[in-house]
């Protein structure tokens, strides 16, 4: 097969990932704490075609050896963790953490999960977890008296209790950062796990340096932009495009070649 | 006797035709790389050699492509010359590809998991805050640990392409002198490929193509008149 195929086909599968990729992206947009991602590549292996020499001559230069590519591949899908816009909800459990945070969740197996998606509600069990039912950590029990929960913008939980007219500090929001949240491994739910690449997380309370703070009655929406992401696959599209005319381009040379021999 | 330098008509189209076909195999090769992250483009021009034989010769376009910004902190972009270097099994790479990752080691790497060298060796980075400045100093929580190895080669030097976004330097690699750096965190370098180009090299190629095949056709004919026609009773 004609290399210049196979080179524009792998350049055809490129731009089909990328535009998987991109629609994942537009399938969120409405996602809280969701993060945008971006197909990445990298060149396939090259090909040194040895040079010509003019036969029978046996002062006639040759020519230097050429190097032809032979197409790309997909290196990995990055995440990009920009933060995202602020949606204004109103409701007293939706927290947004304004800065590099996560929450820390409990999965309820024993293991840890990180989140920015900070809508918040009360279990049967009466502590605040996430749409998913995993539990803050460290736990924050609401008692069943309490009424106008307050999440201050260090973390503190407070509440009036029964007839009380001063709050009650029932707890505390950590936070935790990673050294590279790209390197953070998608559970699907808004959820992360560390891995060796993200590093362990560091455990602080909202205002700490690299941690941000809570902001109350607001939630993180999606990082994608939806002019982003159509300017993005416009491109996708048109690589694509191109890629198929560099096929048509070798096939109608291939047919050219064909025809020398009548 | 012949000049055995003066070809005749046949292999000289023979060889344009292959001239073409090596630069449709460039042209291929560069779009299906329009995406990707610190490619160059190769490009493919034609040389003449001997007295009519037109031959494929390839350079490295080593324009730079745009800057996006990405928000990660170990994504990183050379604005203007230099190559970032990288450690493989077969020696140092040069590569503007700087969207890089730790390993399990906490060590920085490319996507392929090839270690990225600072000035004094591979770059270990411990749990932090991580910065890169526009000389290629790496701080974590406000401490250097290490400062980017960033090289080039001499006007004029020849890159080879290795795949994987990687560049092989020749003797000629020397460091840039960290006042003359721009290292941008945050930011990713895309490929330089230029479609619209690409795609009128590809037309240009086909027409060319077209003509060289009916150059050779047509010798062809004229050949077989002077066989088949000629010295036949009339």
């Amino acid at each position: 097969m004609d290399p210049a195929l196979r080179a524009a086909a792998t350049g055809m599968m490129a731009q089909q990932t990328r535009t998987e990729v991109i629609s994942n992206n537009l399938a969120n947009v409405n996602t809280p704490g969701f993060k945008r991602s971006r197909a990445h590549f990298e060149d396939l292996l090259y090909q040194s075609i040895q040079g010509q020499q003019v036969l029978g001559d046996p002062n006639a230069e040759t020519a230097p050896a050429i190097q032809v590519g032979r197409g790309t591949r997909l290196a990995g899908i990055m995440r990009m963790h920009d933060q995202g816009t602020v949606e204004q909800t109103g409701r007293n459990m939706d927290v947004m953490i304004e800065g590099n945070g996560f929450f820390q969740l409990d999965n309820g197996r024993g293991n840890t999960a990180y989140t920015r998606d900070g809508s918040f509600q009360i279990s049967d069990k009466g502590v605040l977890v996430t749409s998913d039912g995993w539990a803050l950590q460290p736990p924050v029990r609401v008692p069943t008296d309490s009424s106008e929960l307050n999440i201050s913008k260090t973390g503190i939980v407070s509440v009036r209790r029964g007839k009380d007219l001063q709050p009650t500090e029932i707890g505390r929001i950590d936070l935790v950062a990673f050294a590279n949240p790209s390197g953070l491994q998608s559970l699907g739910g808004n959820n992360y796990a560390p891995t060796a690449s993200s590093g362990e997380p560091v455990i602080g309370v909202p205002g700490d340096a690299g941690m941000g703070t809570l902001q109350q009655g607001s939630l993180e929406g999606s990082n994608v932009e939806i002019v982003q992401e159509m300017v993005e696959m416009i491109t996708a599209m048109r690589a694509y495009e191109i890629n198929s005319k560099a096929i048509k381009n070798a096939d109608e040379m291939g047919q050219m070649a064909n025809n020398l021999t009548r | 006797m012949p000049d055995p330098v003066r070809m005749n008509g046949l292999s000289s189209a023979a060889s344009a035709l292959q001239m073409m076909e090596h630069r449709q195999q460039v042209l291929a090769n560069n779009l299906a790389n329009a995406s990707t992250r610190g490619f160059k483009a190769e490009t493919a021009f034609a040389r003449l050699m001997g007295n009519a034989m037109a031959v494929t010769d390839t350079a490295l376009d080593t324009t730079p492509g745009t800057l996006t910004e990405t928000h990660n902190v170990l994504d990183v972009a050379v604005k203007g010359d230099g190559y970032f270097v990288t450690q493989t099994p077969n020696g140092d790479r040069f590569t503007r590809d700087g969207s890089f990752t730790l390993d399990s080691d906490r060590r920085l790497v490319d996507s392929r998991g090839n270690a990225v060298l600072g000035e004094d060796g591979p770059i270990q980075i411990r749990n932090g805050k991580i910065e890169i400045e526009e000389d290629g100093s790496l701080k974590v929580d406000g401490h250097q640990v290490a400062r980017l190895r960033i090289e080039r080669v001499a006007k004029g030097a020849d890159l080879q392409h290795e795949g994987g976004t990687r560049f092989v330097p020749d003797a000629t690699r020397q460091i840039v002198p960290p006042n003359e750096r721009h290292v941008m965190q945050g930011f990713v370098e895309e490929s330089n490929v230029n479609t619209m180009s690409a795609m009128t090299s590809m037309i240009d190629v086909l027409h060319r193509y077209g003509a060289a095949q009916k150059t050779l056709s047509t010798i062809d004919s004229v050949r077989g008149i002077a066989t088949t026609e000629l010295g036949k009773p009339i």
